[in-house]
């Protein structure tokens, strides 16, 4: 099972740079999302992958084959991938069973009884045994789905890749298909590039999450690492909500803003040096306003707007002494009103300085 | 490389040869003189008085011809488009039947119908009134606008029923729960939404009173005057003075061209009247009294276009003195057995017609498919030259076509003229953009994912071509050859310059027989013809599943 790698790509579509040196490992049978906004350049690099693209600079390797340099390109077919498509790409004029096995007619060695019986055997993985003789435009969103994934494993490929597979679903479909995604993925070990625009969705699915921006790598990580150690403003603010609190550090471990204090985990700040800082809501613990004023990181506010979301509230607390307003994830109990006077203490592991802050 | 790229280049290429040689003759040759280059051919058509008046005869014609089927195609088709006027399957057929008549087999049918001596109609005034004079004379400019505008209407019919197919009522009802009466919302939503359509109508049905040959032909001829088009056929008899036609037809091809984009224009804009169709739904306007009255004038409109000419063909074909009352032993088939056996020129025309359409379409289905692809998938550096250049020939018009194709043919390289080849060229480019519509359409509701999905599987593009394209794109690809069919059928303005005694077609016998006076024959010539448009089109609603005129079902 090869791993993919991605040297300094760049594609452009007239002036616009649509991936503009971008590089990246995915390692041998990992699942790794692609994640970004429209418009990141995370669908070019997929077609890149796929072979549809050439780049106008860089190099593709899958294992120790070279499949794409700006002058000469693999073409799709021999690159031993399999692709599931937004729309899914199902042959309307082919049955179900036709449709899954259309890729094993390209495998050497396969007689008509055995792409059939492998067609079939793959459909009742994807639990759809009993469907082979519909057309697809008699199924649900869903079962197409599942026919579509089908036709991308039956042929084993070395490389999946998947391009917003399941924004065509309704949302109790999505969840059920994130883990069916995965279950398979753990089932079959194959490389899997995924692109997607939804956080939730790519911590759910994947080993690991590359973040794209402006047609580069902004941060590659475990779900974990983004989240709890974002090095942009972009990631922490893209995987999860964030208060973004920009200040000047006041010493190695201590960020000031106006007369607000907060020590942050790392001592490596460089004093006098403008910081920005990214902090989760579910950091900022709510309290009685009087509580421990002069422990590390103890801010005084007031409640300025609350909404009930079942099994947290979410608070906008507006910081006394300066014009910072923080968002804030706390427990039902106890409750805050609106006006409401809070004292509001933040872990300084919960303080993570950015290292690009616009 | 990619394989397949050959194929891509290749189409490509013979699309730039098909069209770019007969062109450019016609401009080189329209400035060329004995010593080298010169305006005099120019000087020389537009100095002569007669070529002046059959210019000033052509912009009248094509006005009037443009609103009179604005007049009739715009409220015809709000009328079923939008109300509960009767029958709305029936007239949208008859409309359908309008636009797929030969426009010189109609004007044949009003000769008969109208004209000053022996036409039917004025018969019947005659022997209803008493009168001397005729109620009507065919031969005149009205009589001529009238008879185009009868099979140009339908242009902008299209136009106007399949925008407003497209308005949902939502906005109307928008303006109505805001205080708008009905007149104040068909005034302020609905007229300005549907007026780029309506202009775009207008114009089109301009472009086809322009490039028409028959018609004037056969009307405007023995009443004296003379159309663009007749006035190039003329500088083609003997002696042709070919560079002179050459001459004449720039201004016609230039005039096209600037009204098409003119069209454009007003299409590119309407963006807004396109949105979706989905969301609302278009409710009808109950008329109450005004029912039948209303289903009365779309009938009347269409007796004039079809059920009299359709008539007095058929009675033409059945008898044998066409203005005499039908009676027993006026009765004959002595017509079909004069046109089929005992007229020298009719069965090899038949046969000529037939392998022509059939090769035409053929090629011509192959190519635009081919192009289509090409454009629709970017396959080709400068795909945009070659959408531009296949839809080209729209602005040239038959006559123009013809004279190209004249001058390009008749010298070395390719001496084609004298054999079937170059109407074979003429009608393959005339229908070209006609197929090409067609085909792009049907590549554009083909998703470049099914095929992306084949080709990660591991198939080539020619096969995924052929496995997964040429399935889905079939039904599409049937109705391009169809329509190219009936295009080539039906074709007289560049086959009357192109044909010899060994190369006639149907339309081109027709007109000789009308120059012999054989209305028999015409008839039954003419009646051939409409059965082979007519299954041809029934042919394209069975591919499609949808009729011809483009609306949804």
């Amino acid at each position: 099972m090869p791993g993919v790698i991605l040297k300094a790509l760049t594609k452009r579509y007239g002036d616009v740079g649509a991936v503009d040196g971008l590089s990246l490992e995915i390692k041998p049978g990992e699942l790794l999302a692609l994640l970004g906004p429209s418009g990141c350049g995370k669908t070019t690099t997929l077609r890149l992958v796929a072979g549809f693209l050439a780049p106008e600079a860089g190099e593709i390797w899958v294992g120790d084959r070279c499949l794409s340099t700006p002058t000469s390109v693999v073409p799709p077919e021999r690159r031993r991938m399999a692709m599931i498509f937004q729309s899914y790409a199902l042959w309307p004029h082919m049955t179900v069973a036709q449709n899954v096995a259309y890729g094993l007619r390209f495998k050497p060695g396969l007689s008509r009884g055995d792409r059939e019986a492998r067609a079939r055997e793959m459909l009742r993985v994807v639990q759809l045994a009993g469907y082979e003789a519909r057309y697809p435009g008699e199924l649900s969103g869903g079962q197409q789905q599942r026919v579509a994934v089908a036709r991308a494993l039956v042929v084993e490929p070395e490389i999946l890749l998947l391009d917003e597979p399941l924004s065509n679903l309704d949302a109790n479909l999505r969840e059920e298909m994130r883990f069916e995604i995965r279950r398979l993925h753990e089932t079959f070990g194959i490389t899997t590039l995924y692109v997607t625009h939804d956080q939730a969705e790519a911590m759910v699915i994947s080993d690991r999450i590359a973040v794209l921006q402006a047609g580069r790598v902004a941060q590659a990580g475990t779900a974990d690492d983004l989240y709890h150690r974002p090095r942009t403003r972009f990631v922490a603010e893209f995987i999860g909500r964030t208060n973004v609190v920009e200040g000047v550090a006041a010493s190695r471990d201590t960020v000031t803003r106006g007369t607000v204090r907060l020590r942050v985990a790392s001592g490596e700040l460089e004093p006098g040096a403008r910081v920005v800082l990214s902090i989760r809501p579910h950091q900022l613990r709510l309290g009685a306003p009087g509580d421990a004023t002069d422990a590390t990181n103890a801010l005084r506010g007031t409640v300025r707007r609350t909404a009930f979301l079942g099994d947290t509230v979410d608070y906008e607390i507006a910081i006394a002494g300066s014009d910072l307003v923080l968002r804030a994830a706390a427990p039902p109990t106890p409750r805050f009103e609106i006006g409401a006077a809070v004292g509001v203490r933040i872990d300084p592991a919960g303080c993570v300085p950015l290292a690009d802050g616009d | 490389m990619d394989r397949s790229i050959a194929v891509w280049v290749g189409a490509a290429l013979a699309l730039v040869v098909l069209i770019a040689l007969p062109l450019g003759w016609l401009a080189y040759l329209s400035v060329s003189g004995e010593h080298g280059a010169t305006l005099g051919h120019y000087r020389e058509a537009f100095a002569d008085p007669a070529l002046q008046k059959a210019l000033w005869n052509t912009v009248v014609l094509a006005f009037w011809t443009g609103l009179v089927s604005v007049a009739i195609g715009a409220p015809l088709a709000w009328l079923t488009a939008r109300t509960d006027v009767p029958a709305r399957g029936l007239i949208r057929g008859l409309v359908l039947a309008s636009f797929v008549t030969p426009p010189f087999l109609g004007a044949f049918a009003w000769v008969m119908l109208a004209g000053p001596n022996a036409g039917i109609l004025n018969t019947l005034w005659r022997s209803v009134t008493g009168a001397e004079e005729p109620l009507l004379n065919i031969f005149t400019m009205p009589g001529l606008v009238f008879v185009v505008a009868i099979y140009t209407f339908p242009y902008v019919y299209i136009m106007v029923a399949n925008t407003l197919a497209l308005i949902a009522s939502d906005l109307e009802e928008a303006a109505a729960i805001l205080g708008a009466g009905r007149l104040a919302v068909a005034r302020t939503v609905t007229l300005p939404m549907v007026l780029p359509a309506l202009a775009s109508g207008f114009i089109l049905a301009v472009l086809q009173a322009l490039a028409l040959f028959g018609s004037p032909a056969i009307l405007a001829l023995p009443a004296g005057f003379h159309t663009v088009t007749t006035q190039i056929w003329s500088l083609f008899q003997f002696p042709p003075k070919v560079e002179q036609a050459a001459a004449f037809s720039i201004p016609l091809l230039l005039a096209t061209a600037l009204l098409l984009q003119v069209q454009k224009r007003l299409l590119g804009r309407r963006g807004y009247a396109a949105v979706g169709g989905k969301g609302g739904q278009r409710r009808t306007i109950p008329l109450g009294p005004w029912r039948w009255p209303a289903l009365a004038a779309c009938l009347l409109v269409m007796s004039a276009a079809i059920f009299l000419p359709y008539g007095v063909l058929a009675k033409g074909a059945f008898v044998r003195a066409w203005a005499q009352p039908l009676s027993r032993d006026n009765l004959t088939l002595g017509n079909f057995a004069f046109t089929f056996f005992e007229y020298g020129s009719t069965r090899a025309a038949i046969v000529n017609t037939l392998e022509l359409a059939v090769l035409t379409a053929c090629v011509g289905a192959a190519m635009v498919a081919l192009l289509s692809y090409v454009t629709n998938r970017r396959l080709v550096v400068g795909h945009q030259l070659v959408a531009f250049l296949v839809l080209a020939p729209v602005v040239v018009p038959g006559v123009v076509l013809a004279v190209g194709l004249f001058i390009a043919y008749t010298r070395p390289p390719f001496v084609l003229y004298g054999t079937l080849w170059i109407l074979f060229l003429a009608y393959l480019t005339k229908e070209m953009p006609v197929g090409y519509a067609q085909a792009d359409a049907t590549f554009r509701a083909i998703p470049a994912d099914l095929e992306d999905a084949g080709r990660v599987l591991g198939a080539g593009r020619l096969r995924i071509l052929r496995e997964i394209t040429a399935p889905l794109a079939k039904s599409g690809i049937i109705a391009a050859w169809c329509f190219i069919f009936i295009g080539v059928i039906r074709e007289l303005s560049a086959s009357i310059l192109l044909f010899t005694p060994s190369t006639k077609v149907m339309s081109v016998v027709i007109f000789d027989l009308k120059e012999e006076g054989q209305f028999g024959a015409i008839s039954v010539l003419g009646l051939v013809m409409l059965a082979l448009t007519f299954a041809t089109v029934a042919l394209v609603q069975a591919a499609l599943g949808r009729d011809v005129l483009g609306a949804r079902r």
